[in-house]
């Protein structure tokens, strides 16, 4: 039967593009889970925050307080942005020539914005997990937008926090699965502190 | 009438599909039409039926429980037009309300054939010798094959089919498919001509923008004998125009179409939005860039200069864009920045851009690279008009810091833990 016609390749739906989530250094540090979203090789991988909500890609704002080289043949620029709450370890190699160069340029201290993608990695079983972000760019930027982030980070974390404590969704679920020692109204808390350090 | 029975009998048909429709709904919308409004059960059902098909966007199943075990495997099936299938064979009964010029010299004849349910293109391939069909009479046409055509369903005639002229003079009155709603095939719309575009194309008579209270979209009109421009920002009732699909993106083909003119106004829904957030990706092509000289055309040029339809074009024009995503933490917009906003944005000018592209040894890379560190991280609202998902910015701001906002987070921070 004619049902070749149906077989024809058909577009999917229109590409959408993972939003780049906002999250604090001191709750980023505490993923410990990421998993892949599909079977398929570029299904997309997230790490679930704590807070309950999964992230493929963050979006960042802090102080680029220290870079360094490393390897020969691979190198790769090591970096720590810190932020009011704590410290995110961004890194960018060979395979993001781009990010690699432009982190190369910048000469710590400066405020900057990163956006890229977290994973967790283990150096070698017996060490605790380390979240490390791999960048996909980075720019230097002035402290309004530092502030403007940390409001911006602050409203996401709390929008977390309160959907926590009303309908559990899939990944609130999962959060509380993996997370069973974490209480995620302590990021209430890491956010009132991090809007606290805003000098007027 | 048994209801409950008929109910599930459709509640059953969407099963298959996977959906799951409201059995105890269908049973009262069946209760009302045959009690309330006098409709013969089994139309009653049929048009419960294709109701919910529309609701879940498919295909209509085919009219199997209460017609009947009509045709046997294989056979044809008398159907309407808005329930065929691609793949099946069918009989139906429809007026043909367009004709268009074959493409071919092995079509005979192509064009549009409506019924009460809806319209399909159709083919008559010339080795059918089929009967030539005239414009506004009605046929039955037997044992003919739906099938699919770059992705629009179109009804062939063969050697097999056989076309009988009918004694129908019914005038069908389609109503019209808000733009949103469109899909291809065969379409119509109540819309405003919003905007007329350049003809791009030696062959074209006249594109643009057609609008009404839910979207846009883009029309064509080829060159045609006979055929008439329409006028900018007037209002019409179109019918039987073929919905195209490109890129994923639909288009609205008026040859064949039958437009009236009307004195109605229409709100039209210029898809106006604002959007606030952090730009985290400046794309490729962005900066500055050449455009193709050729009046109307203004495509962009390739590296080389090379417009993809006026070839090689060393008088281009430069221009500066932005695309990129605007992301919330929520969701991502694709945003086209165009240039007096660029310029603001990035407080570089053209005419500094050209400089720099024509002097600096990396050339229009250099302009890409400011851009992308002047603009990428930074907290914006864009404003503009969406299509196609793409926001085109004609203004945008660069967000402040409001003590307000702050004051207010603070609050809701300390604000007891839940």
């Amino acid at each position: 039967m004619s049902t070749n016609a149906r077989d024809m390749p058909r577009r999917e739906g229109q590409f959408e593009r993972e939003p780049a989530r906002r999250v604090f250094a001191a709750e980023l540090r505490e993923c410990r889970y990421q998993f892949k979203d599909g079977e398929d090789e570029k299904s997309p991988t997230f790490v679930l925050l704590p807070s309950g909500e999964r992230s493929n890609r963050i979006f960042i704002v802090g102080t680029l307080t220290e870079k360094t080289r490393q390897g020969e043949q691979n190198m790769f620029y090591r970096g720590r942005v810190v932020d009011p709450t704590g410290t995110f370890f961004v890194m960018a190699g060979s395979y993001q020539p781009e990010a690699m160069q432009q982190l190369a340029k910048i000469e710590p201290p400066q405020f900057v914005a990163v956006i890229g993608k977290a994973s967790i990695y283990q150096k070698d079983p017996a060490s605790a997990p380390l979240v490390s972000v791999r960048v996909e760019s980075i720019t230097v930027v002035d402290k309004d937008t530092r502030d403007l982030w940390v409001l911006d980070a602050a409203m996401h974390t709390l929008d977390r926090v309160d959907a926590f404590a009303k309908e559990p969704t899939p990944d609130i679920l999962k959060a509380k699965e993996q997370y069973p020692t974490i209480d995620p109204s302590l990021f209430r808390k890491i956010a009132y502190d991090a809007l606290a350090q805003i000098k007027m | 009438m048994d209801y409950s029975e008929a109910a599930n009998r459709i509640s059953r048909k969407f099963a298959q599909g996977g959906q799951t429709p409201d059995v105890t709904k269908i049973e009262g919308k069946l209760r009302r039409l045959v009690d309330e409004f006098g409709v013969q059960p089994s139309e009653a059902e049929r048009s419960v039926t294709s109701e919910l098909a529309k609701e879940y966007n498919l295909p209509a199943p085919g009219s199997g429980g209460s017609s009947g075990a009509g045709g046997s495997g294989g056979g044809t099936q008398e159907k309407k037009i808005a329930e065929g299938v691609p793949g099946e064979w069918v009989t139906i009964e429809g007026k043909i309300v367009a004709l268009s010029a074959p493409a071919s010299a092995s079509i005979a004849q192509s064009g549009i054939i409506a019924d009460d349910s809806g319209a399909i293109r159709f083919v008559v391939w010339a080795k059918s010798n089929a009967p030539a069909m005239a414009e506004g009479s009605w046929y039955r046409i037997e044992s003919a094959v739906m099938d699919e055509y770059k992705g629009v369903a179109n009804l062939k005639v063969h050697s097999g089919t056989t076309i009988k002229e009918i004694a129908e003079d019914r005038s069908l009155i389609p109503t019209p498919t808000p733009i949103k709603d469109l899909r291809p095939g065969i379409g119509g719309v109540r819309a405003k001509f919003v905007q007329e575009w350049e003809a791009n194309h030696e062959r074209m008579l006249q594109s643009g923008l057609l609008g009404d209270e839910t979207g846009t979209i883009k029309f064509v009109i080829w060159k045609e004998p006979g055929k008439e421009k329409l006028v900018p920002g007037a209002v019409y009732n179109i019918f039987y125009a073929q919905v195209d699909e490109f890129n994923g993106r639909l288009s609205l083909n008026l040859n064949a179409a039958t437009i009236l003119q009307e004195e109605g106004e229409i709100a039209v829904s210029g898809g106006e939005a604002a959007f606030t957030g952090a730009i985290v990706h400046i794309a490729p092509g962005s900066g500055i860039i050449k455009r193709c000289p050729v009046e109307g055309c203004n495509r962009a040029l390739s590296r080389q200069n090379y417009c993809p339809v006026h070839e090689i074009q060393p008088k281009f024009v430069y221009d500066l864009r932005i695309k990129g995503w605007l992301d919330d933490g929520e969701k991502t917009h694709n945003v086209l920045i165009q240039r007096d906003v660029v310029e603001a944005l990035t407080g570089i000018s053209l005419a500094k851009a050209q400089e720099i592209a024509e002097n600096n040894p990396l050339g229009m890379d250099e302009v890409f690279l400011q851009m992308r560190d002047a603009v990428l991280g930074r907290y914006i609202t864009c404003h503009g008009r969406e299509i196609d998902g793409r926001l085109l910015v004609n203004k945008c701001e660069k967000v402040a810091f409001s003590t307000g906002d702050h004051t207010a987070l603070l609050n809701r921070a300390g604000g007891a833990p839940s």
